[in-house]
């Protein structure tokens, strides 16, 4: 979802899929468009069970075909307004649409957020009412939710008013009690669940660097060179040593084969297979060829 | 228009690509149907532990996690709901509690319709337990509290972190080890493969994870498409080999250079390879047409 959004210029010009501001022309769009909207809603959820596959099986592909075409198709040339030929009419009927698919998928991510918060404030309340096992806490995530929303909401109108650029030399109530929860609390507890890693990393190593078979001698052994080859005062010393006999024993080249000749080939395998492995479910997705869980 | 530089290149060889990948999963696809004995696929030990978590965790009373990564609504995600499709379906046939945690909302929402959809199909819809899809949060961090927060209140005995992982990775699997909780794994991530493999007791490395509604279920489908993403990788592979061959024998080639006038080995920039991947419209042409 992200992905497409990002693609969406911020200003997108005057088309066919939109209109100036209060005009009559803009207004008939929009009925249209929700006229369209219930119309289509309805008439899925009143589609008999077996045609429901057919109809997500059509949307699907012409989704997905239009980000193909989009993709494929050779793009107008810069300030072309007006179509010379019929590919530069398709490329720019797809740079009009562009931003319209992009807002269906904005509308979609925030109906689809407000369903994850009424699934959070309804686990939580649920237990705060019935004073479940650590009600508490669920009590303390509802709180933090309001007062969130209402700093900043207040913030962003503050922000976004008359007198903004003077909220900018002053912060309010508003503007510093949010930057106090947001700035004070939440990125700081972020920080502290990210700084938890250090501890993590330790107590994995430890286990997995254990000598028990084979493969955790090999991996020990390698950590170890590439751990010790980022140690600048060491290197110089056993370098220094390694030298007179040959340089290729030098541990700076050791590790230097170790990373670029065979992890950096691993890792290039690992993300191949994986490249094509998605490229391959895309595929599947598609073309609806996956009944699994998905689409089963 | 954009077919007038050598950028087509790029494109045809996509196409190409798409275009064989297609080819291949059909034909396999259609193998397999016809196929009695169903298309070999090799063991993978990450995915025969599954029943075993399960099993497990139907032995001790306690719920199986999934968690399908903290990326927005993609193929992985979905790769990962096939899979938590699957340890659902197991999972309520023993009457075991689940718990699917989500990051976006958009995953959590599908994500519910799978699960419900899975005890309806299983004939066990009383079952179902709606607040067993959660969406916890959509902040990395405050994510890994909360999904850390339920391994250690619910004490889960099995869970499974299939999907796109980053740094929160770590945090999971280790507090899901602390616990003792039976760990299968895989993230598309591969810096945070090493850090499952550190901690968890299985892991599904790259493609793996991509084979594996095709290896749970046997489908037809999914086996053929399994199998002709295989073939269709053998033939990246040799496209890959034939670069490198193109590559390799324009070491050994020598041009004039246009200044000295005198023999000298092609620059890397020089090389076949690197012009198709980089196309340059101006390239070739003297340089007073190029600032034109």
């Amino acid at each position: 979802m992200n992905f497409l959004i990002a693609q969406a210029p911020a200003t997108p010009p005057l088309n066919f899929w939109n209109g100036d501001n209060a005009t009559a022309g803009l207004w008939i769009k929009i009925i249209i468009g929700l006229v369209l909207g219930f119309a289509l809603m309805i008439g899925l959820l009143f589609a008999p069970t077996r045609m429901r596959r057919p109809i997500v099986v059509t949307f699907t592909f012409l989704a997905g075909l239009f980000w193909m075409v989009q993709w494929l198709w050779p793009r107008a040339g810069e300030g072309v307004t007006e179509p010379t030929n019929a590919t530069e009419g398709v490329a720019l009927w797809l740079k009009d649409a562009l931003p319209v698919v992009t807002d269906f998928a904005n509308i979609l991510t925030a109906f689809l957020l407000g369903l994850g918060i009424y699934s959070l404030v309804s686990i939580h309340g649920k237990r705060l009412i019935k004073k479940q096992t650590d009600w508490v806490f669920s009590g303390i995530l509802l709180l933090s939710i309001v007062i969130m929303m209402i700093f900043g909401y207040a913030d962003w109108l503050t922000r976004l008013g008359e007198g903004a650029a003077k909220v900018e030399l002053v912060p309010g109530f508003w503007n510093r009690g949010r930057d106090l929860l947001f700035d004070g609390m939440l990125q700081q507890m972020d920080a502290a669940m990210f700084s938890l890693i250090a501890f993590f990393i330790l107590s994995a190593a430890y286990r997995a660097f254990r000598i028990r078979s084979i493969e955790s001698t090999i991996l020990l052994s390698t950590a170890l060179i590439v751990m010790i080859s980022i140690m600048g005062a060491i290197v110089f010393m056993l370098d220094s040593a390694a030298a007179p006999v040959s340089n290729n024993l030098k541990l700076s080249e050791i590790a230097g084969w170790i990373t670029g000749s065979l992890q950096t080939p691993a890792i290039r395998a690992i993300n191949f297979g994986v490249g094509v492995g998605a490229l391959a479910m895309g595929i599947r997705l598609w073309l609806s060829l996956d009944r699994g869980g998905v689409s089963g | 228009m954009q077919w007038a530089d050598t950028g087509w290149i790029n494109i045809l060889f996509v196409l190409v690509l798409i275009t064989a990948m297609l080819t291949m999963i059909l034909t396999n696809i259609k193998r397999s149907k016809a196929s009695r004995e169903g298309l070999y696929i090799r063991r993978i030990a990450g995915l025969n532990a599954i029943d075993e978590a399960i099993g497990r965790s139907t032995e001790m009373g306690k719920p199986v996690l999934m968690v399908p990564g903290i990326g927005g609504l993609n193929a992985i995600s979905v790769q990962a709901l096939n899979i938590f499709a699957y340890v659902t379906r197991t999972a309520a046939r023993f009457a075991n509690p689940i718990r699917l945690c989500c990051a976006d909302a958009a995953v959590y929402t599908v994500a519910q319709e799978i699960i419900s959809d899975v005890y309806n199909k299983e004939g066990l819809a009383d079952r179902y337990d709606q607040d067993s899809v959660r969406f916890v949060s959509d902040r990395q961090f405050a994510f890994a509290a909360g999904v850390s927060g339920i391994i250690l209140r619910e004490q889960t005995a099995a869970t499974f972190f299939l999907g796109e992982f980053f740094a929160e990775s770590l945090i999971f699997a280790e507090t899901a080890n602390s616990i003792g909780a039976i760990q299968v794994a895989s993230s598309t991530e591969t810096t945070q493969t090493p850090f499952f493999i550190a901690a968890c007791d299985y892991v599904l490395i790259g493609d793996e994870f991509y084979a594996a509604s095709a290896y749970l279920s046997r489908e037809p489908v999914l086996v053929g498409s399994l199998v002709g993403q295989d073939i269709g990788k053998i033939l990246i592979a040799g496209y890959v080999l034939l670069g490198v061959a193109f590559n390799s024998a324009q070491q050994f080639e020598r041009t004039t250079d246009p200044d000295t006038q005198t023999s000298r080995p092609l620059k890397s920039d020089e090389r076949l390879m690197y012009m198709i991947f980089n196309p340059d419209p101006n390239r070739g042409k003297p340089k007073e047409e190029e600032e034109k």
